[in-house]
C-alpha cells in the first residue's frame, strides 16, 4: 500500500499526542483501543484498526504501568500493530505479535529517556530559585515536546521504513550500555530518597528510618499482602508511631491535644 | 546551573496565614494536575509536574517573592504518587503552605501522604476500572463497533476527573480545617510528620530499591559420584568388576564400581537418589551393571545471596546512606549524585557485568 505525505504527517501527530498522553493529560487517548481506531481511520481502514486496537488492548490488560513499572510500550506497540494490519494486510493477531518487538524497543526507550531526563530538573530548580513560575511552564512544555517528538520521529521512521529497521536498532545497542543505563536509572531514586532524608533527618530520627526499612522487608515478604498494598499497610504503622509520638510530646508539654481533628488532617 | 545549592529556609519570611484560595484556583490546580508526570525522571520522579500543578495555589498564598522561591524549590523534592489521586496530596500541602508551616513539616507531610496513594490508585484504576471497561469495549471493538473507543474514553475520563476535582476540594477543606489544632502544637507536629516521613523513606528504600549485585565468584569445585546403570552380557560385566578407584584423588570422568578396599560405592542417580554400585546377574546371560563416574562441578559464590543472608536490600540501603552522607556532609548537589550513579551504573555493567538486569 502506498502512503501519502498527509497520512505520514497525521501518523506523526497522532503519535506525538499519544506519547504525551501515556503519562499525562487524559492518560487514556494512548490506549490501543483508541489509537487503533484512529490510525485505522487515517490509513483508510477503520474497521481493521478497531479490531487490532481491541486485540492489542485485551493483551495489555494484564500489563499495566503498576507501581512505576514500565510495561512494553503500548503507544508504539498499538500504533505499529494498526499500521501493519492496515498497510500490509496482516492478520490482526499477527500484527499484534509483530508489534511486540517495537513495544519492547519503546519500553527500553522510555527507561533510557527517564534516566537521561533527570538533569532537566536543574532548569526547574533554576526557575524555582528565581520564583519564575512562567519558566516552570516553559520547561514543562519543552520537556513534553521532547518526549512527543522522540516517539513521533521513531514511529514515523518505522512507519516509512518498516519491519527490518526495528530489529537493526535493537541489535545496534550494546548490551553493557543497555544494562548500565537501566541499572543507573534504577538507582537514581536513591538520590531523591537521600535528599528527603537530609531534609527530615535529625540524630534521633535514624531509628525511625531503620524501623521503616526493617518492617518493609518483613511486609514485602508476606505473600498475602499484595505489592500494591504494602506501602499503605506500612504507612498505617508509621502513622501510628508518629501519632503516638505526637501525643507523648504534647502531653509532656502539658498542652491540650485535639486528637480528633488531627486524625482527620492526614 | 546551581553550582551553589539554593538554601531553603526553615521558616518562610512572611508568617501571616494567607486567606483561603478561591474555587477558581483550586480548579486550575486540579486541571494542571493532569501534567503531573510531564517531567517524570528517575531522580525525583514526578517533582517537575507536581510543582507545575501547585503553582496557581503557591502564587496565591506566597505574596513574598523569597517565600515563593523557597516554596517552589522545596516542592521539587522527590515525589511519586498516583496521577489520578494526586490532588488529595495537593489540597493538604496547599493548606499547609497557606498557613506558613515550617518547610520541613510540609516536605515531610508531602512524602508521607503521597507515597501510599500509589497502591490505592493502581488498585482502583489499573486493576479495576481499566480491565473492566477496556475488557468490555475491546470485545465491542473486535466486533467492529465504532462506539467502543468512545465509550472507553468517556467512562475512564469521568472517573478520572471526578477523582481529581473531588479530592482537590475535599482535602483542601480538611487540611485548612485541621490546621489550627496542628499549629497549636507546631513543634510536636513537625516532629511527628518527620517521623512518618523518615519511616516512609525507609519503607521506600525496600519497596522501590531493586538494585542488586549480580556478580558471582568462582569458588572451587565439589566432587561427587554419579551413577549409571547399563545392561551388558555377563562376560562384559566381569570387566567392570575390578574397576576400583580412590574416590578422593581420581580424575573427573573416571568410571568405578568399588573403592580401593573393594566396597561398593554410593553414587547419585539422575534423579538425585543414592544408589549402590554393583553387578546383578539377570539370569538370562545378561547382567545389570551400576557403575559410578567421578564428577567435578564448579561452585560459584553469589554475592547477591550472601548479601541477602546478611540483610535483604543491603545494596539499596547502603546506596541511600552513602548518598545521604554525600549530600548532608560533603555538600554534593543532586546533579553530582546523578552523574555519580550514571558512572557507577555504566562502569559496573561494562567491564564487571555487576548488575542484575531489571528486564
Amino acid at each position: 500500500m502506498d502512503v501519502s505525505i498527509v497520512q505520514i504527517i497525521l501518523v506523526f501527530i497522532v503519535t506525538f499526542i499519544a506519547a504525551i498522553d501515556q503519562f499525562d493529560f487524559l492518560e487514556s487517548l494512548y490506549q490501543p483501543i483508541v489509537t487503533g481506531a484512529v490510525i485505522g481511520a487515517i490509513l483508510g481502514d477503520i474497521n481493521t484498526g478497531l479490531v487490532v486496537g481491541g486485540t492489542y488492548q485485551l493483551m495489555t490488560i494484564g500489563n499495566m504501568p503498576i507501581g512505576g513499572a514500565q510495561p512494553p510500550n503500548a503507544v508504539i506497540g498499538g500504533i505499529m500493530a494498526a499500521v501493519f494490519a492496515c498497510t500490509i494486510d496482516m492478520d490482526p493477531d499477527m500484527a499484534v505479535a509483530t508489534a511486540i518487538p517495537f513495544a519492547l524497543l519503546g519500553q527500553y526507550g522510555v527507561t533510557l529517556f527517564f534516566t537521561l531526563r533527570a538533569p532537566l530538573l536543574e532548569f526547574f530548580r533554576g526557575c524555582a530559585e528565581k520564583a519564575d513560575t512562567k519558566g516552570i511552564t516553559k520547561w514543562t512544555i519543552v520537556s513534553e515536546c521532547i518526549l512527543g517528538l522522540i516517539f513521533a520521529v521513531i514511529v514515523t521512521l518505522f512507519f516509512i521504513a518498516g519491519l527490518a529497521v526495528g530489529q537493526q536498532v535493537v541489535d545496534a545497542i550494546p548490551e553493557w550500555l543497555n544494562n548500565g543505563l537501566s541499572a543507573a536509572g534504577n538507582m537514581m531514586k536513591f538520590v531523591g530518597f537521600a535528599i528527603l532524608l537530609k531534609v527530615m533527618m535529625t540524630r534521633d530520627m535514624w531509628g525511625f528510618y531503620f524501623m521503616g526499612f526493617g518492617l518493609a522487608i518483613i511486609a514485602s515478604n508476606i505473600p498475602t499482602i499484595g505489592s500494591s498494598a504494602v506501602l499503605l499497610v506500612l504507612t498505617l504503622i508509621g502513622f501510628g508511631i508518629a501519632f503516638w509520638d505526637f501525643q507523648q510530646q504534647t502531653e509532656l508539654k502539658g498542652a491540650a491535644v485535639d486528637g480528633g481533628d488531627f486524625s482527620d488532617g492526614i | 546551573m546551581a553550582s551553589n545549592e539554593f538554601v531553603i529556609p526553615e521558616r518562610y519570611e512572611d508568617l501571616t496565614p494567607a486567606p483561603n484560595v478561591d474555587q477558581k484556583t483550586l480548579n486550575r490546580m486540579a486541571l494542571r494536575s493532569c501534567w503531573l508526570q510531564s517531567s517524570f525522571n528517575y531522580e525525583t520522579m514526578q517533582s517537575g509536574g507536581w510543582l507545575f500543578a501547585m503553582i496557581p495555589g503557591l502564587e496565591k498564598v506566597h505574596t513574598n517573592k523569597n517565600d515563593l522561591a523557597a516554596s517552589m524549590y522545596h516542592n521539587l523534592d522527590f515525589i511519586n504518587t498516583h496521577p489520578f489521586l494526586v490532588t488529595f496530596v495537593m489540597g493538604i500541602v496547599l493548606s499547609l503552605e497557606q498557613n506558613k508551616v515550617d518547610t520541613q513539616t510540609i516536605r515531610a507531610v508531602r512524602i508521607s501522604a503521597a507515597s501510599p496513594l500509589g497502591g490505592i490508585g493502581d488498585a482502583l484504576f489499573w486493576l479495576t476500572l481499566v480491565p473492566i471497561t477496556a475488557g468490555i469495549t475491546s470485545n465491542m471493538a473486535i466486533e467492529g463497533n465504532i462506539a467502543a473507543p468512545i465509550i472507553f474514553l468517556v467512562i475512564f475520563n469521568l472517573a478520572q476527573f471526578a477523582c481529581r476535582f473531588g479530592l482537590m476540594n475535599w482535602s483542601y477543606r480538611v487540611g485548612t480545617g485541621a490546621i489550627d489544632a496542628l499549629t497549636a502544637n507546631m513543634q510536636a507536629f513537625t516532629r511527628a510528620a518527620s517521623i512518618l516521613g523518615v519511616f516512609v523513606v525507609g519503607c521506600l528504600t525496600v519497596t522501590m530499591g531493586a538494585t542488586q549485585i549480580n556478580a558471582t565468584i568462582p569458588n572451587g569445585t565439589t566432587r561427587g559420584l554419579s551413577a549409571q546403570t547399563i545392561v551388558v552380557s555377563n562376560e562384559e560385566a566381569e570387566n567392570f568388576a575390578d574397576l576400583a578407584i580412590d574416590t578422593d584423588t581420581a580424575e573427573a570422568g573416571t568410571m568405578a564400581i568399588s573403592d580401593m578396599d573393594g566396597n561398593p560405592l554410593t553414587a547419585a542417580d539422575a534423579d538425585g537418589n543414592a544408589v549402590e554400585t554393583g553387578v546383578t546377574d539377570l539370569g538370562n546371560g545378561m547382567s545389570s551393571v551400576t557403575y559410578a563416574t567421578v564428577t567435578e562441578t564448579p561452585v560459584s559464590y553469589s554475592v547477591a545471596s550472601t548479601l541477602d543472608s546478611v540483610l535483604p536490600k543491603l545494596v539499596p540501603l547502603a546506596m541511600v546512606l552513602g548518598l545521604y552522607f554525600l549530600f548532608a556532609k560533603k555538600n554534593f548537589t543532586p546533579i553530582k549524585g546523578i552523574v555519580l550513579l550514571l558512572i557507577i551504573g555504566i562502569i559496573g555493567a561494562g567491564p564487571f557485568d555487576l548488575w542484575t538486569s531489571i528486564w
